[in-house]
C-alpha cells in the first residue's frame, strides 16, 4: 500500500521539477540529446528557406579559449550569426582533453569542438564520433589557402578531419629592443657567442608551470633537435622509435645543458619561475637576461606580466645548428573538428577556415592564422610571425604533444630533473626509454 | 591549544587573583587573534590584489600595494561582471545549489532514519554497502553517469545535475545523519510507539526536530560542495548547453587557454565567495543554537 502512494507522488514531484525549470526559462532550449532530430529545433518552412539561412538554430561549440580569446572568438563568428540567425553558443574550458573524452565515450557531443591535439583527434576520429571534413569543405580551395604541413597534420588516415585556428610557432628567439641590435646570427654558435651585455645571462630559462612543469624545456629539445639531427630523427623519435639514449637526442639534451649554463638565476631560478614570467627579465634594468626562447604566444605575457609595449620586443626565429637542415621549424597550435551533421554547423565551420573569419581574430591580435590568404597583421611580431610559418621549408608539430600521454608527462618531468642537475642526463634518459617501452606498447 | 589551556586551569584552580584571570584571558585572546590573523593573510592577499592592476600583480607581492603610493582600481570586478553573463550564471548558480542540497539532505534524512530505527531484512548488508559507496571516486562514474543522462534526454538541464549530486552526496549524508540519529535516546521513541505515533509520524515529530544540529552542518557541507563544483556541472551540463552553466565554469573560462589574464580570477574568487559567506555565517548562528537548546533539554 504504501509502496502505491509512493508511486503516485513520484509524477507529482517530477511535475513540480520539470515546472521550476520551465519557469526558470532555461528549459525551453532544445534537448542536447544526440538522438534528437536536428529538425526538432527549428521551426516551419526550414525546407523553403535559402541554404544558408539557419534562424533559431543553436551550434554549440566547445573550446580551450578563455578571458579574451573568447572574446575574440565571439567576434569572429558573429558576422556569420548576423548572416544566417542562428546562435553560437560557446564554452570555454582549459580541461578540453578530459571533457572530450567523456564526451565522446558518452555520446553526448557538442557540434564543434576545440581539439587537444593531432593524437586526440585521431582517437575521436577512429571511434567514430569526428567527422571527416572532405565533403564539407571545399578541399581545393583549402589545400591552396593552407600551409601545407598543416593541411597533413589535420588529416587522419589520408582524410582531412581537423583545421587550424590559432597558430603558435615555437623556436622564437625573444628580445629587448632596447638591449639588442637584431642581428640574427648565421647559426646556433653564433648566438651562443654573443655578449649578453647589458644583460647579466645570455638566456632566460622558465620551466614552472603547475602541473606540466618541464613543457618549455621540452620546446627547447625539439627545436634543438630538429636543427641538429633533422625531421627524420625527429619523427622517429616521436614515433617511439629512437631511443632517449640514442646519441642524437643525448646531444640535444646536452646542447639545452649549454643554454642553462649561461642562464639566469641558476637552477632555483629556472624551475620555479613560471613559464608566463620567464621573459621578465628581458625587460627590468639592468636587464638579467638578453634572450628568452618561446612560442609566438609569449608576446601576451610580455605585455600582460612584464610591463612591455608592443615595439619594446622583437624576435629572430632560432638560427640553424646543421645547416643541411635550415628552415626547420616547429609549432602547434588550435585544431577545430566537426562532430555533428547539422548544416549550421557545417557552415559554421566552413565560414571559420575563411579568410575572411580568421583576419578578423587576426586584427584583434594574438592570432597567427594557418589562411595563407591572411595578409594584414596588427604588429610587425605577428607579421614576422606568420611570415615564418609560411616560409618554413619543414614544419613539425611539437613532438611531446604528439606523444602519448606517460610518454609526454615523463619528458616534462625529465626536463625539470635535466635543469637540476645535469650530470645526471644518462639516468634520465635511460628512464625515459623504460617509459617509452610501457608507453608506446599500450597505446 | 595546551598551552593555553594550562595557565587557564592552574588559575582557576587556585581562584584567587583577579588579575591573573584577566592577564591570562589577554594572552588567550591575543593567540586566537593572532592564529585568525594567519589564517586570514591568504585571503587578505587575494583581496588587495584583486584591487591592483594586472602588471603590478605580476610583479610585485600584494603587501607592496599597502604603502603609498596606492594604486588601486577596479578594473578587474568591472570586467569580471561585464563578461560571460556572470549574472546569469550567479543565478544558475542558485538554480543547481539550492536543489542540489534540499534534496540529498532529505532523502538522506528519511534513510537514515530507517537505518537507524526501522526494522528490515539486510539493514545493515545496505548500511555498509552505501558507506562503501564513499570509496568510489566521482571521476570514474562521469562516462557511465552521462550516458544514463544523455539516454534519458536531460544531459543539459539543471535536473540532469540535481541528480547527480543528490547520488554523489547521498553515502556520506547518509552516513553522518545515520551516526546522529542513531544515538537519539531509544526511549523517546520507544515511548512513541507505545503512544500509537507511526514511524512516519515518530520521524517528523521527534526525529528531525531531534537532528536541526547534524542537518544545518550537513547542509553547510553540501551547499559548498555543490555552489564550489566545476566538474560535475561541466561534464553534466556541458557545453551542449552553455546556458545553464553556473559560475565556477564562466570564472574558469575567464583565463586564457594558456593560463594568462590570471588577474581577474582574484575578483572572481570574492564574487563567488559572497553568498556561501553569507550562508556559513547565518546558518552557523543556527547551528550553535541547535546545539545548546539541546544541552539545556537533554
Amino acid at each position: 500500500m504504501t509502496r502505491g502512494i509512493g508511486w503516485r507522488r513520484a509524477p507529482a514531484a517530477l511535475a513540480v521539477v520539470a515546472l521550476l525549470v520551465a519557469a526558470c526559462g532555461t528549459g525551453a532550449s532544445p534537448s542536447p540529446a544526440t538522438q534528437a532530430p536536428p529538425d526538432g529545433t527549428t521551426g516551419p518552412g526550414e525546407s523553403m528557406a535559402p541554404s544558408d539561412d539557419f534562424s533559431g538554430e543553436e551550434v554549440t561549440f566547445v573550446g580551450s579559449w578563455g578571458g579574451s580569446e573568447q572574446d575574440s572568438f565571439l567576434a569572429m563568428v558573429k558576422p556569420w550569426e548576423d548572416r544566417t540567425g542562428a546562435k553560437v553558443k560557446y564554452t570555454g574550458s582549459r580541461g578540453l582533453g578530459a571533457y572530450l573524452t567523456t564526451a565522446v565515450a558518452s555520446g553526448t557531443l557538442p557540434d564543434l569542438a576545440g581539439l587537444p591535439g593531432p593524437g586526440e583527434m585521431a582517437q575521436f576520429s577512429e571511434a567514430g564520433a569526428l567527422k571527416p571534413l572532405e565533403s564539407v569543405l571545399d578541399m581545393e580551395d583549402y589545400r591552396a589557402n593552407t600551409v601545407g604541413a598543416l593541411v597533413d597534420l589535420g588529416s587522419v588516415n589520408g582524410q582531412v578531419t581537423g583545421v587550424w585556428m590559432k597558430l603558435s610557432v615555437k623556436g622564437f628567439i625573444w628580445y629587448n629592443t632596447a638591449n639588442y641590435s637584431g642581428d640574427r646570427p648565421a647559426n646556433w654558435d653564433g648566438v651562443m657567442a654573443v655578449d649578453p651585455s647589458p644583460a647579466d645571462s645570455l638566456f632566460c630559462v622558465a620551466l614552472e608551470s603547475g602541473a606540466d612543469s618541464g613543457w618549455p624545456g621540452t620546446d627547447w629539445v625539439e627545436d634543438i633537435l630538429i636543427r641538429q639531427a633533422g625531421p627524420d630523427v625527429y619523427d622517429s623519435w616521436v614515433a617511439g622509435q629512437t631511443k632517449w639514449t640514442d646519441p642524437a637526442i643525448k646531444q640535444a639534451f646536452e646542447t639545452f645543458g649549454d643554454v642553462l649554463d649561461v642562464s639566469f638565476g641558476g637552477t632555483a631560478y629556472v624551475n620555479s619561475t613560471n613559464f608566463g614570467a620567464g621573459g621578465n627579465e628581458l625587460f627590468t634594468d639592468p636587464p638579467g637576461c638578453l634572450f628568452h626562447h618561446q612560442a609566438s604566444f609569449m608576446s601576451d605575457f610580455f605585455k600582460s606580466q612584464g610591463g612591455a609595449q608592443d615595439g619594446d620586443f622583437d624576435f629572430f626565429v632560432m638560427p640553424e645548428i646543421n645547416s643541411q637542415y635550415a628552415g626547420a621549424l616547429t609549432g602547434g597550435g588550435d585544431l577545430v573538428g566537426l562532430f555533428s551533421d547539422k548544416p549550421a554547423a557545417q557552415d559554421l565551420l566552413r565560414y571559420l577556415v575563411s579568410a575572411e573569419a580568421q583576419q578578423i581574430w587576426a586584427d584583434r591580435g594574438g592570432f597567427v592564422s594557418a589562411n595563407t590568404q591572411v595578409t594584414t597583421y596588427p604588429t610587425a611580431v605577428e607579421q614576422k610571425s606568420a611570415d615564418a610559418i609560411h616560409d618554413a621549408t619543414v614544419f613539425r608539430f611539437d613532438g611531446g604533444d604528439l606523444m602519448p600521454g606517460t610518454m609526454k608527462a615523463a619528458f616534462f618531468s625529465a626536463m625539470v630533473q635535466f635543469a637540476e642537475n645535469q650530470g645526471n642526463l644518462d639516468q634520465i634518459l635511460a628512464d625515459l626509454d623504460a617509459v617509452q617501452a610501457e608507453a608506446y606498447a599500450a597505446q | 591549544m595546551t598551552v593555553v589551556t594550562k595557565p587557564l586551569e592552574t588559575t582557576r584552580a587556585t581562584a584567587v587573583e583577579k588579575g591573573g584571570r584577566g592577564w591570562s584571558r589577554i594572552v588567550l585572546h591575543a593567540v586566537v587573534i593572532g592564529l585568525m590573523l594567519l589564517w586570514l593573510v591568504p585571503t587578505l592577499g587575494l583581496f588587495v590584489n584583486s584591487f591592483r592592476p594586472a602588471a603590478d600583480v605580476a610583479r610585485s607581492g600584494w603587501w607592496n600595494a599597502l604603502f603609498p603610493p596606492w594604486d588601486f582600481t577596479l578594473d578587474n570586478y568591472s570586467r569580471v561582471i561585464a563578461a560571460n553573463n556572470l549574472g546569469d550564471s550567479f543565478i544558475n548558480s542558485l538554480l543547481i545549489t539550492i536543489p542540489a542540497t534540499v534534496i540529498p539532505v532529505m532523502v538522506a534524512a528519511f534513510a537514515a532514519y530507517a537505518f537507524a530505527w526501522m526494522n528490515f531484512p539486510f539493514r545493515n548488508a545496505i548500511f555498509v554497502a552505501i558507506v562503501g559507496l564513499l570509496v568510489i571516486p566521482l571521476q570514474s562514474t562521469l562516462i557511465p553517469v552521462l550516458r544514463l543522462l544523455a539516454g534519458a534526454g536531460i544531459a543539459g538541464e539543471f535536473l540532469a545535475v540535481w541528480l547527480a549530486h543528490t547520488g554523489y552526496g547521498l553515502p556520506f549524508a547518509v552516513y553522518l545523519l545515520r551516526n546522529y540519529m542513531g544515538g537519539l535516546p531509544r526511549e523517546v521513541f520507544e515511548s512513541a510507539a507505545i503512544d500509537g505515533a507511526s514511524p512516519t509520524t515518530a520521524f517528523f515529530r521527534l526525529a528531525l526536530p531531534m537532528s536541526v544540529p547534524v542537518l544545518a552542518s550537513l547542509t553547510i557541507f553540501q551547499f559548498l560542495f555543490v555552489w564550489n563544483d566545476l566538474l560535475v556541472s561541466l561534464i553534466y551540463i556541458g557545453p551542449t548547453n552553455p546556458d545553464n552553466l553556473p559560475m565556477t565554469v564562466r570564472v574558469a573560462s575567464l583565463v586564457s587557454s594558456l593560463g594568462g589574464e590570471t588577474h581577474f580570477l582574484t575578483a572572481a574568487a570574492f564574487l563567488t565567495m559572497i553568498l556561501p559567506l553569507v550562508v556559513f555565517l547565518f546558518l552557523q548562528r543556527y547551528f550553535v543554537r541547535g546545539i545548546t537548546g539541546g544541552a539545556v533539554k537533554g
